[in-house]
């Protein structure tokens, strides 16, 4: 039966995660903006929560906790500051990859060296394979060539490139130039260009390549949903105290709608990320359902984020309130994991291919 | 956070799926093209009396003092997936046809406020006929009027003390199988000027002089319960039909106190309205794929649309049941199920429309009924307006009134 409640150790996991955020990420992400990086003590002190390892299998040393898990610790850090979410978790969604399509031997040799080191950066890059497009990657051989226009980190030792087929490991023959970033300016930002770069391992398995954009999916779907709920509760207790006409803003009618609807948009996309993230941990099939999510997270989002800012009028649009963050922070964070059109595209395929008679239908109730 | 059903509600939905496919979908088309609801002495509702199906919860006085007597464990676990297996098969009936769904016999809308607020002589007498049917049996609800309908503190039928009576004076509108109905729970006001603290309930019988007038209304959709208004002309009800006794309304001035801080029904119907989403979608999927137009990406991409705006829905209902099936407070959650839930089956069966093209037009086919019938979701039990100021009084403190 449908079961909402993590369970104590997801909840005590989210407590601490929690307060780290409220603490230390909603208290400086204007520092962490500005320097485009997370200092060193707020590195470290990430680290000693030991989550760093918690989706690797106990055989490995990790916590093997699942997707469920991962998606609620990335809730509250998307809460706090979803650009910094990504600077603390340096290994973030290229383990997927790594794991899916590398296996346990490739997590011993890529993941286990730099699980000690919090400022280790794996970055992960969906390769739409439209080389017409101006800036692209290209793979010819056992090589690759190219641009990736933007990446949310100023630099990385290991680069995987994902695509439909497969994964690419790359270690060498790319820089890193860094940029201003539009949003999640905490992790950094950095076009990085390919020349001549060695392919030192190539995976090809289509079924688990989807399974590690699924997972990427959910990855940013579930800090979408601390975006947007950071930008909704923020813009509900403001409209509870701003008065104008003579009544609480939150009072007129066409906010109160609003605000419920927001409020709405965010329990909607926090439903989807947690029953896809629940398949995944059920071992069920879940690509869709991740899709689903990562659609309605970032639709939310777009919803939400803007209307947040709107709410506080003219005062949301300066950079002393963090409103016009939320929205840089959702719209970009809808830029990664190969963007929503994939997404939708994997969705509605899905949809289209299920062969059955009318009644079974992907939502069908019994089976 | 996965659908896995309890073996028993897996079973009794296969059940229902044989039922829905035989029985409710063709007399659901049947009543749309006749234009009127099933008559009551149709041989499918003594089929489903035989099935067990219309069944009161009231286990009859002997029977409520044994589950008493039971440990509180095991009643406790057994209740625990109540709401959200009644939702699931709801979501299911309303699937194959939500008008033949409400159409059934049973005790009907009023059986929780009976429940709740019912003296022992109450549920006794008029719910213990539901115990088990020894034939199709009806029980009706009625609280809107001509002139009150989401405004459900200006109802205006009056209810005047006349010694051991009350007289019942008003007009009731959009009563679900009134008509045919044993009892009908009718909602009255002591003093118009009180709002809902003036509120009484009464069971008015069958029969009864002055309940008269019946109309059953001729709807868009869902037609095949019918939807019925009719008149108290000066109505004599015996002081023992008024719900509770005087004592409940002295006790707590009128209905304020009768609030619940968690509510079943709202995700309820919001999951009757994702079955008709359902339905239209597969509908929909089915004739796409017939004539060969899913390889268009914008068709897929709103078939995405919809699919993922009913999955939402569904989760958003079932977060409000097991809210409820954990007696927690669930009145943000109940409302928004129902403010979402029509929205996203009413684009589906829209969506369902468009695929068709001119077919759509022609008025015979499957998801133009759907389309016809989805949109009293939005209406009934709270419109969606409604809803939306429930949730903004939990959130922002909207002010009553």
């Amino acid at each position: 039966m449908f079961e909402l409640d993590p369970g104590e150790d997801i909840t005590l996991i989210v407590d601490v995660v929690q307060r780290f955020a409220s603490d230390i990420l909603s208290q400086q992400y204007r520092d962490f903006e500005a320097d485009k990086a997370i200092p060193e003590a707020v590195l470290k002190s990430y680290s000693a929560l030991g989550l760093s390892a918690m989706e690797l299998p106990e055989t490995l040393g990790g916590a093997g906790l699942g997707s469920r898990a991962k998606c609620a610790v990335l809730e509250e850090l998307g809460y706090g500051d979803p650009g910094a979410a990504l600077a603390l978790d340096g290994i973030g969604p290229a383990l997927y990859a790594i794991a899916e399509l590398g296996g346990d031997s490739a997590l011993e040799n890529t993941i286990l060296p730099r699980l000690d080191n919090p400022a280790a950066r794996i970055a992960l890059i969906w390769d739409d394979g439209k080389p017409q497009k101006l800036h692209s990657l290209q793979r010819s051989g056992d090589q690759y060539n190219g641009t990736a226009p933007w990446l949310p980190c100023t630099d990385a030792d290991l680069l995987i490139i994902l695509d439909k087929q497969g994964a690419s490991l790359i270690d060498s023959g790319f820089t890193f130039t860094p940029l201003k970033g539009s949003g999640l300016r905490a992790a950094g930002a950095a076009e990085v260009v390919l020349q001549q770069a060695l392919i030192v391992e190539r995976w090809d398995n289509p079924a688990a390549a989807a399974r590690s954009l699924a997972k990427w999916q959910l990855y940013i779907a579930a800090l979408l949903v601390g975006v947007s709920r950071v930008a909704a509760d923020t813009s509900r207790e403001y409209a509870m105290e701003r008065v104008a006409f003579g009544k609480p803003i939150a009072h007129h009618q066409a906010l109160a709608f609003l605000i419920v609807d927001m409020r709405t948009a965010v329990d909607s996309s926090r439903l989807l990320v947690q029953d896809a993230a629940c398949r995944a941990d059920a071992g069920q099939s879940f690509e869709e359902a991740a899709a689903t999510a990562f659609v309605e997270a970032l639709e939310s989002a777009l919803f939400v984020t803007p209307n947040a800012l709107q709410i506080f009028g003219g005062q949301g649009f300066m950079q002393d309130l963090p409103l016009e963050k939320y929205m840089r922070e959702a719209r970009t964070l809808g830029l990664l994991a190969g963007g929503i059109d994939l997404a939708k595209e994997i969705a509605g395929q899905a949809l289209c291919s299920i062969d059955a008679t009318v009644e079974l239908s992907a939502l069908a109730l019994a089976e | 956070m996965d659908f896995a059903m309890d073996s028993a509600t897996q079973e009794r939905i296969e059940k229902l799926n044989e039922l829905g496919r035989e029985h409710m979908r063709p007399l659901g088309i049947e009543a749309d093209q006749l234009g009127r609801p099933t008559p009551p002495d149709h041989p499918y509702f003594e089929k489903l009396v035989g099935m067990g199906y219309g069944r009161t919860r009231y286990k009859g006085r002997k029977g409520e003092s044994d589950s008493a007597k039971k440990s509180s464990d095991t009643t406790q676990a057994k209740r625990m997936g109540r709401s959200r297996a009644s939702l699931l098969l709801s979501e299911q009936m309303s699937y194959w046809d939500r008008g033949v769904a409400v159409s059934a016999p049973g005790p009907g809308l009023g059986e929780g406020a009976i429940m709740s607020m019912g003296t022992e002589e109450q549920k006794e007498r008029y719910l213990s006929p539901f115990i088990k049917l020894d034939k199709p049996r009806w029980g009706a609800f009625a609280m809107t009027e001509p002139a009150a309908g989401s405004d459900v503190a200006s109802i205006q039928t009056r209810a005047i003390k006349d010694g051991d009576n009350w007289v019942l004076i008003g007009n009731k509108s959009f009563s679900g199988n009134s008509s045919r109905s044993d009892f009908i729970l009718v909602w009255a006001t002591v003093d118009p000027s009180l709002g809902r603290g003036g509120h009484r309930a009464f069971l008015v019988e069958r029969g009864m002089p002055g309940l008269q007038d019946f109309h059953i209304e001729k709807k868009m959709g869902l037609k095949a319960y019918e939807s019925t208004s009719f008149r108290l002309e000066e109505c004599r009800v015996p002081s023992e039909n008024l719900l509770g006794g005087e004592a409940y309304y002295e006790s707590r001035a009128g209905f304020k106190g009768a609030m619940a801080t968690f509510n079943a029904t709202r995700p309820l119907i919001a999951a009757m309205a994702v079955g008709i989403g359902r339905s239209a979608l597969d509908e929909s999927l089915a004739f796409a794929r017939d004539n060969q137009i899913l390889d268009d990406p914008r068709i897929r991409d709103r078939l995405e649309r919809v699919t993922r705006k009913l999955r939402a829905a569904r989760l958003l209902c079932l977060k409000a049941a097991w809210l409820a099936d954990h007696q927690r407070p669930n009145i943000v959650e109940a409302s928004m199920s129902k403010a979402v839930a029509p929205t996203a089956a009413f684009e589906a069966t829209s969506l369902g429309m468009e695929l068709l093209g001119m077919v759509g037009g022609r008025g015979d086919h499957l998801i133009e009924k759907l389309f016809r019938d989805v949109k009293a979701m939005d209406i009934v039990e709270g419109t969606g307006q409604i809803q939306r100021v429930v949730m903004a009084r939990q959130l922002v403190g909207l002010p009553h009134g």
